[in-house]
């Protein structure tokens, strides 16, 4: 029985981003507050979004989600493999309390708490010169960005590849291992392997949450680094263009669930053709 | 090992529990009361600390209660909150400064000014007032404001004589300015006076902010009053511009110079105070409003500020002697935008501002 969800579903989602794209056909006046009801119907505001200059904040959004994400799945995996296969009880509840506890913690203080520790005054501002990267450069700002992405989204990760691990038989790792194949090698073709599905679910949750993300970038990006949500929101908020705003959000959408389907494609493909 | 999900759930709790019992604590569950309540957006940093601290003497006497929001970002933000759900704010009274006045005015969304109500109104000069076609008084100015480029003295002894000379290498990565449609774009017109032009002829104005932004000059964008305050204390930048809150916040932690009186720039004055939203409980918040704008009030609220008070009678607070100018200065070194012909280019130069600038602060 669909139907039950659908009526929610509807009013809540549907309509909302009909809204939406209704807005983004509007013509947009300097000076007046959201589209003008009166017009005719254009796509001009597509046509400015449409800019070479506007495709780097689209590409900005996915580079920087994507090395955000990637890096908070290499550093949540160990961590989740830690708390399930390693930790002792009291320490497991110690970590799965403090990783839950920690999305209690408000955003801003954590990104703040990132960039007083890893900024350019910072007890930890060489971190940034170990990668080569000046951290008062805009590579630095970019930096900032990532670390401010992946430390939210880390408990995020490590928490749903818990739950992935807990679902592995622990036995299965022994039989391998018992078969004559090293740890590392039980490791990435039995565990890694068998958590596939799980990975791939924490990092597309991980990466949904980094390129939707409006205040990571605001408050450490120093205004060099403007992911499409800044754009948005500029628009929708200071400069009340709301067609403006409503196109770049339709064109984010359309781009994000186009990219989730061709992964998912891709992946799926991949899939079917190990398994021949 | 596994975890049962009992073990999972109660480790998880655990951590929601702590992080969940601070707030608790700190006591935000206060008990009901049958009085008025105001919902006033204010700005952060000094302007919501004082204003509690006037807030707090007003309920002495009026039972008023009063919940305070912050704005995010520019005063304008509050415009989208507002168009999207009007008649329907839950606003009552708004802190807000000219080009936002002007905004609102021509949205029809604020009640005439009850001067029987407010009537500290009647001290304060006409001319700070913002007035609706029907010449009705619709504002409650309660500073005279601006914004300056200034620098920290301690970072850049002897400062510099012209904002040419901050396309000089010395002050690569410097600068922390704001962006365009804070401020109302006052920063790029500040540059384009610097090259011969204003507001309504601004491309001077773009051609020198390129320059800074291609030659790495321009080390923060800044989006608020807060971000400023915090990056001049940071030390990176030594050179800014910005309003004079900003600059006082500042100055109350680093020596601090305004350059507001450079033989080839100019500095922008404004004002900034209370206005009321329709629908809201109108004596309330005009009495509200009335006490702010008390002269002792009015005082109070400037010296912490760093603005000018609007009431004549109030003293301004010593360390602002040279930031505004004697009536005889006005001429040669203030300017005052036309906010309203801003307000309807401002799309066009946040635009402009992503399209042309961000690229080159981008490249370093």
């Amino acid at each position: 029985m669909l139907w039950p969800a659908l009526v929610i579903m509807a009013p809540l989602l549907l309509g909302p981003l009909l809204a939406l794209l209704h807005e983004s056909l509007k013509p947009y006046v300097g000076g007046r507050i959201g589209g003008d009801d009166a017009g005719a119907l254009t796509l001009a505001n597509y046509a400015e979004i449409a800019a070479p200059e506007y495709v780097r904040y689209f590409l900005d959004t996915f580079r920087v989600g994507l090395i955000s994400s990637g890096l908070a799945l290499v550093l949540g995996f160990p961590m989740a493999h830690f708390i399930v296969r390693r930790a002792s009880p009291p320490v497991r509840r110690l970590l799965i309390g403090g990783l839950v506890g920690t999305l209690f913690l408000s955003l801003i203080v954590r990104v703040y708490a990132i960039s007083m520790t890893f900024g350019p005054l910072g007890p930890l501002s060489g971190f940034s010169r170990l990668l080569g990267i000046a951290s008062n450069s805009p590579d630095g700002a970019e930096l900032m960005v990532v670390l401010g992405l992946m430390n939210t989204t880390l408990p995020l990760v490590a928490l749903t590849l818990i739950g992935t691990l807990q679902n592995i038989n622990p036995r299965l790792e022994e039989a391998a291992m018992s078969l004559g194949a090293p740890r590392w090698k039980t490791f990435f073709l039995v565990t890694v392997m068998m958590c596939l599905p799980g990975i791939l679910s924490a990092g597309i949750t991980a990466y949904a949450f980094c390129i939707s993300n409006l205040v990571v970038p605001m408050l450490v990006g120093r205004g060099f680094i403007l992911f499409v949500s800044n754009l948005i929101y500029a628009r929708f908020s200071e400069v009340a263009n709301f067609p403006g705003g409503a196109a770049l959000s339709i064109a984010m959408m359309v781009i994000s669930v186009g990219l989730f389907y061709g992964l998912l494609h891709l992946v799926r493909s991949t899939w079917q053709e190990a398994g021949k | 090992m596994s975890i049962t999900r009992r073990a999972f759930n109660r480790a998880a709790l655990a951590g929601a529990g702590l992080a969940a019992a601070g707030p608790f604590a700190g006591g935000l569950i206060r008990p009901a009361s049958a009085a008025e309540r105001l919902l006033v957006v204010q700005w952060g940093a000094q302007w919501i600390e004082v204003s509690k601290q006037i807030a707090a003497d007003f309920n002495k006497t009026n039972d008023t209660q009063i919940a305070w929001e912050l704005h995010s970002g520019g005063s304008a933000a509050v415009i989208a909150k507002i168009k999207a759900v009007w008649p329907n704010t839950q606003y009552n009274v708004l802190s807000v400064w000219d080009p936002v006045f002007r905004t609102l005015i021509k949205e029809d969304w604020l009640v005439p000014i009850d001067e029987s109500i407010v009537t500290n109104l009647a001290t304060i000069p006409d001319q700070f007032i913002q007035k609706n076609d029907k010449g009705q008084k619709m504002t409650v100015p309660l500073s005279t404001a601006g914004a300056f480029w200034g620098y920290r003295d301690d970072l850049l002894p002897g400062g510099f004589d012209s904002i040419e000379d901050l396309l000089r290498p010395e002050f690569k990565g410097k600068l922390c300015v704001p962006y365009p449609i804070n401020l109302t774009g006052l920063f790029i017109v500040s540059c384009a006076i610097q090259r011969g032009g204003d507001e309504k002829n601004a491309e001077p104005g773009w051609d020198f902010v390129k320059e800074l932004a291609s030659k790495g000059q321009i080390g923060e964008i800044c989006t608020s009053n807060s971000e400023y305050i915090n990056a001049m204390a940071t030390g990176q930048y030594s050179v800014g511009f910005w309003n004079n809150g900003g600059w006082f916040a500042t100055a109350k932690n680093f020596p601090v110079k305004l350059k507001n009186r450079m033989p080839d720039n100019k500095g922008f004055l404004y004002n900034e105070g209370f206005c009321v939203l329709k629908g809201c409980p109108e004596k309330a918040a005009f009495e509200f409003a009335n006490f702010f704008a008390e002269p002792k009030m009015n005082e109070l609220y400037n010296m912490n500020l760093g603005s000018g008070p609007t009431q004549p009678s109030a003293k301004t607070n010593p360390m602002l002697v040279d930031w505004y100018y004697k009536p005889d200065e006005l001429a040669k070194y203030a300017y005052f935008a036309d906010f309203a012909y801003l307000s309807s280019v401002m799309n066009e130069w946040n635009a402009r501002w992503e399209r042309e600038i961000v690229p080159l602060v981008r490249r370093g």
